[in-house]
């Protein structure tokens, strides 16, 4: 074999490698994302029993019930609208009431979202950036949160 | 006091720096004690941070960084910690770190002073940015506008030995690539190919040991702090730090070939340029608040535009010298279908696709959300379904590269190898069958005992076994990729053959998990000085009369009212019972119970990596 023609050959393993990385990414991207969306954003345009997504917003007072050790019922609130959520699993450190929260998971029917798994804030002033710019939007913010 | 002795010391050593790039190349004056001032500002950003670390050690609150992060009655590790615990300190921790680099660089030898001079004066541009950004944005020293007896205390997360020393192993890596960046750039600027290919190989072998070291600090807290039972969850920020941490692969695999009369340079250079890139892109994405995660301290929208301004300038300028100025001696590369270097190029292009797809994967949601104002996440899976077939290649390719020759396309000893390779297939096959088939599974156990098997026969049929320093020296490449080996196959155990149990207890219950027994003997609570603690303990009935106990509960920190989870593992050498405490209704516990196999095998992996690294820095 010439020294060219194994380079030939190189290239073309190089660009197949290439192509097929490509091919995979596109692939995984429409299927891997979850849209997120607060409580009063989930109109007939975006609402399908069983898609994934995710919600954020606050836990709602008076809201937080004990089924037994491992399942609970409560409901994300944005003010606006609220949205009832079933969790069986381990709630996180830093979940409670009127704090807020964000939930993964996806309607079981028009009513009740089945959360799959359910992240608090990380500390007192803690609030992602994304609830945040909602929040401002809504008037619903409080100066105390960075 | 402590605070203003820190601030005017970082101001001078910004000052200096400042001085050193105005007199070369506006004044240019000769005779001036050009590594005397180098030193004295390294020295003077050391004294900086050891004047604010002084500050948190004896909790002077008059300090508003310290009274904002940090509380009297904390052990005194905490402390310490606490001085890279938030978003100022880690900031001059950075400045910290590339002022010690600078430092140490200023007294290597066997290089051209000029070269050195060029390296170092962009090392104390990159000083004199951060610099900036540190005074201006986010100041450490800052003076408390009010008198207070008492601090705001420390995230509890944070509040762990592991993830003390985390940071600033993390930061000796992703600053160590500034030293590479500078020397490349020097490099080219000089026009000196051959020796500082020799010395950025130094350099970016340590920073990419210290990297390794940090990011799986990093990932073992997370497992057995955040109590989820995983130790990698392809969260923004350990995606910004594995990016880098890819590249640098890249680098320090091509400089290799600088060892035969091949040399890559110009991929080198920008090898180099992109690494150090990543870094500063991974601490402006973190450091910006544009991320959510348990790394973002605080979202601040100026201090995220200076950095970006920092990195478009490093980027822009580092690109810009590389695409401007040509080597001047280029070797052609020779390049057979299946000798080292080639395989050396294939494996280099895959990092840097994988590379590629981790940043997209992580500014996909940013992209989308300034295009159309949709909110999304990329989560795990996508990863997993990317990076990972991506890397099979690499991976098969590793365990012969390193026995491959420079010069034909010969492979010694090929016939051992195809027999080798028959045989561990065929034994991994029955194997995976007897247990539960998993592609997966088969596919991560086979690669990772095939790279394991390949490096040990290339040891004994290749070298002579010596029990000395050069002999571990020459066969440190392939000790390096047994330990991939052995971290291939304690991920994928760990991922595909992990189990997971739920049980509702009560004290005294007793229940068994495969043929382990286990006792719920009961639930303690205790005061520690600064938390409180509930701890359930369990007994295990191992056998042969060994009973060992581990305990799983949560600590509640009264000064910041915040719990956190404290999981309960026994480690057993080819698996790890992972014990997490739910919650409690009519005396009945929820515990959830999860097997991890081979996880000790992750670590081990990395350790033989690290070794490796080490041992590598000592070869010239």
């Amino acid at each position: 074999m010439s020294l060219r023609f194994q380079r030939l050959v190189l290239i073309l393993i190089t660009l197949t490698m290439i192509l097929a990385a490509i091919l995979l990414i596109l692939n995984n991207v429409r299927e891997n994302i979850s849209y997120f969306y607060t409580p009063s954003e989930i109109n007939n345009s975006n609402f399908a029993i069983d898609k994934r997504m995710r919600i954020g917003g606050f836990v709602e007072k008076n809201s937080f019930n004990k089924i037994s050790s491992s399942s609970f019922r409560f409901r994300i609130t944005d003010e606006k609208k609220s949205i009832a959520v079933t969790f069986n699993g381990i709630l996180p450190d830093l979940f409670r009431e009127g704090q807020g929260a964000v939930i993964e998971g996806f309607f079981v029917n028009n009513i009740t979202f089945n959360a799959t798994s359910v992240f608090a804030k990380h500390d007192e002033n803690y609030m992602p950036a994304s609830i945040k710019k909602d929040l401002k939007n809504t008037g619903y913010w409080n100066k105390k949160y960075k | 006091m402590s605070s203003l002795i820190g601030f005017l010391s970082l101001v001078f050593a910004i000052g200096i720096n400042f001085y050193l790039l105005i007199s070369k190349y506006i004044f240019k004056f000769k005779n001036l004690p050009f590594y005397l001032f180098i030193r004295l500002s390294s020295l003077l950003t050391l004294l900086s941070f050891f004047a604010l670390m002084y500050a948190y050690i004896v909790s002077d609150f008059s300090n508003y960084n310290v009274f904002q992060n940090s509380h009297s009655n904390k052990p005194l590790i905490y402390k310490i910690a606490g001085t890279w615990g938030n978003h100022e300190g880690s900031m001059l921790l950075w400045m910290t770190v590339l002022s010690i680099y600078s430092f140490f660089f200023s007294f290597t030898k066997n290089i051209e002073d000029s070269f050195k001079r060029s390296t170092l004066l962009i090392q104390a541009f990159i000083h004199i940015m951060f610099g900036l950004f540190v005074v201006l944005t986010s100041n450490p020293f800052l003076v408390n506008s009010i008198f207070v007896e008492e601090g705001l205390g420390l995230n509890p997360i944070l509040q762990d030995p592991g993830l003390a020393v985390h940071p600033p192993i993390l930061y000796a890596g992703y600053v160590g690539y500034s030293i590479v960046f500078s020397i490349s750039i020097a490099g080219l600027f000089q026009n000196r190919d051959d020796e500082w290919l020799h010395v950025a190989k130094k350099w970016s072998l340590i920073s990419w040991t210290f990297l390794t070291g940090g990011i799986a600090l990093g990932s073992y807290w997370a497992y057995y702090e955040l109590g989820w039972g995983g130790w990698w969850f392809w969260d923004p920020v350990e995606n910004v730090s594995l990016m880098p941490w890819i590249a640098g692969l890249a680098l320090v695999h091509s400089l290799m070939m600088i060892r035969g009369e091949q040399a890559l340079i110009r991929w080198i250079v920008f090898l180099s340029i992109l690494c150090f890139s990543l870094s500063v892109f991974g601490t402006f994405l973190v450091r910006s608040g544009i991320l959510t995660s348990v790394h973002s301290f605080a979202a601040d929208s100026s201090r995220g535009i200076f950095i970006l301004l920092i990195f478009f300038i490093i980027t822009g300028f580092g690109f810009l010298v590389f695409l401007l100025k040509e080597p001047k001696k280029s070797y052609s590369l020779k390049l057979l279908l299946i000798n080292k270097a080639s395989a050396l190029v294939i494996n280099n292009i895959l990092m840097v696709i994988a590379t590629l797809t981790i940043l997209l994967g992580t500014i996909y949601p940013i992209i989308i959300e300034v295009l159309n104002n949709k909110r999304i996440s990329v989560g795990g899976p996508y990863f997993n379904s990317t990076v990972i077939p991506i890397m099979i290649p690499g991976f098969l390719l590793m365990s012969v590269a390193p026995i491959l020759s420079w010069q034909t396309n010969k492979i010694k000893n090929s016939k051992l190898y195809v027999l080798a390779f028959i045989f561990l297939s065929v034994a991994v096959l029955i194997q995976s069958f007897y247990l539960t088939f998993n592609t997966w599974g088969f596919i991560g156990i086979l690669i990772g005992s095939w790279i394991i098997l390949a490096s040990i026969i290339a040891i004994f049929f290749s070298y002579k076994t010596k029990l000395n320093i050069k002999f571990f020296q020459i066969i440190n490449p392939h000790v390096a990729h047994i330990g991939v080996g052995i971290a291939i196959i304690g991920i994928t155990c760990s991922s595909v053959l992990k189990s997971e149990f739920e049980f509702n207890l009560n004290e005294g219950d007793k229940f068994e998990i495969y043929d382990t027994k286990i006792l719920f003997k009961k639930i303690e609570t205790k005061n520690e000085i600064n938390f409180q603690s509930l701890r359930a303990k369990f007994l295990f009935d191992l056998g042969n009369k060994e009973i060992k106990e581990i305990q799983a509960g949560k600590n509640y920190y009264p000064v910041s009212k915040m719990i956190t989870s404290e999981a309960g593992i026994l480690h057993q050498w080819y698996r790890d019972i992972y014990f997490i405490l739910g919650d409690q209704k009519n005396d009945q516990w929820f515990v959830k119970v999860l097997i991890n196999p081979f996880v000790s095998f992750i670590w081990l992996g990395v350790l033989i990596m690290i070794y490796s690294g080490l041992i590598a820095v000592t070869r010239r």
